[in-house]
């Protein structure tokens, strides 16, 4: 039911008429851009330049290679130089005095020897009245 | 396949004349791509070097070389989509309502035969570059793929690693707002035409 004709396109009544119509412009609309944009030719430069910019990225991302390894390079001494500081302390720390090793039942039995201690009688005796 | 596998390996291990037939054979393909993508005839000679370049570095991540094209492919709408993040603000100046001459040019492309005419192939350019400014980036590569370059869903499905359902219902949604924009532009809104009866 194409009936109106405006700026060269049918127009339709019923709105899916309408619907095919504006598909099947698009559709022509692509087909056209299409072959308003035929591959271009590339410039003589196109290689030389892929090569430059290549040549380029290389060097900047060797350059960024150098710093990351001399940074990692001085994490590791610092590591290592760490881990020397500490162990002594470290070892230490493994190797608790006796007292942290004596059970409870040993502290109270020391404990009860100190209690149980011979009297001194001379002391004794210089405490009774005269 | 442009190029035969063995040249591809050979560019994976290092080989830099292999590297050169490669970009020889394809550069073609990836510039008429690439313009019709971008739609910025100034900028598609960078944007092709750019895509040949991330080939270059990341060459030797390609498992195999059967799936060479879509991965080229998805280089070039990955760098395409690239420029077209960065160029938005000055796309989004240009995103003015089409010019009513455009809007006759439009339909005079549509509906009659397109003329072989330099400017009428600008107009035409500037008509499509306007329609798929109504959606975004991604959804314009796809759909440009699609219907421009003419890319089947299988292909577009290794290009994206997406299945075809996703992207069909993706390209359909796409189409929808390319059309609903032109309308938008082809029938001028009630309260414009108010505006012209009453003068």
């Amino acid at each position: 039911m194409r009936q109106v004709e405006k700026s060269g396109i049918m127009m339709s009544n019923t709105p899916m008429e309408q619907g095919n119509s504006s598909e099947h412009r698009l559709d022509e609309l692509f087909r056209a851009y299409r072959q308003a944009c035929p591959d271009p030719e590339a410039s003589v430069n196109f290689m030389p330049a892929i090569w430059a910019k290549i040549e380029a990225r290389e060097g900047s991302t060797t350059w960024f290679r150098r710093v990351a390894k001399a940074l990692v390079t001085v994490a590791v001494a610092a590591s290592v130089i760490l881990g020397l500081m500490v162990s002594p302390l470290v070892s230490s720390a493994n190797h608790p005095s006796a007292f942290f090793n004596a059970t409870f039942v040993d502290a109270l039995q020391a404990d009860q020897v100190a209690a149980l201690e011979p009297l001194h009688i001379d002391r004794i005796s210089g405490l009774e009245p005269h | 396949m442009l190029v035969e596998f063995e040249l591809i390996q050979k560019a994976q291990q290092g080989d830099a004349s292999a590297f050169s037939q490669i970009v020889l054979a394809y550069r073609r393909r990836i510039l008429g791509t690439i313009s019709r993508l971008i739609g910025r005839p100034e900028d598609v000679e960078d944007v092709s070097q750019e895509v040949f370049i991330r080939l270059y570095f990341s060459l030797g991540q390609l498992r195999t070389p059967e799936v060479f094209e879509p991965w080229l492919y998805r280089l070039t709408v990955n760098a395409s989509y690239d420029y077209l993040r960065k160029g938005r603000r000055r796309m989004e100046s240009r995103m003015a309502d089409l010019s009513e001459q455009q809007v006759m040019m439009a339909d005079a492309v549509a509906g009659s035969r397109a003329q072989n005419d330099e400017g009428e192939k600008r107009r035409v350019r500037d008509t499509v570059q306007e329609l798929l400014s109504a959606v975004s980036e991604e959804d314009r590569i796809l759909l440009t793929l699609k219907e421009v370059e003419g890319l089947s869903l299988k292909e577009l499905e290794k290009i994206y690693h997406v299945n075809e359902n996703a992207l069909k219902v993706r390209l359909f949604r796409a189409r929808q707002r390319v059309l609903k924009k032109m309308k938008e532009v082809t029938e001028p809104s009630p309260s414009s035409a108010k505006g012209n009866e009453a003068s």
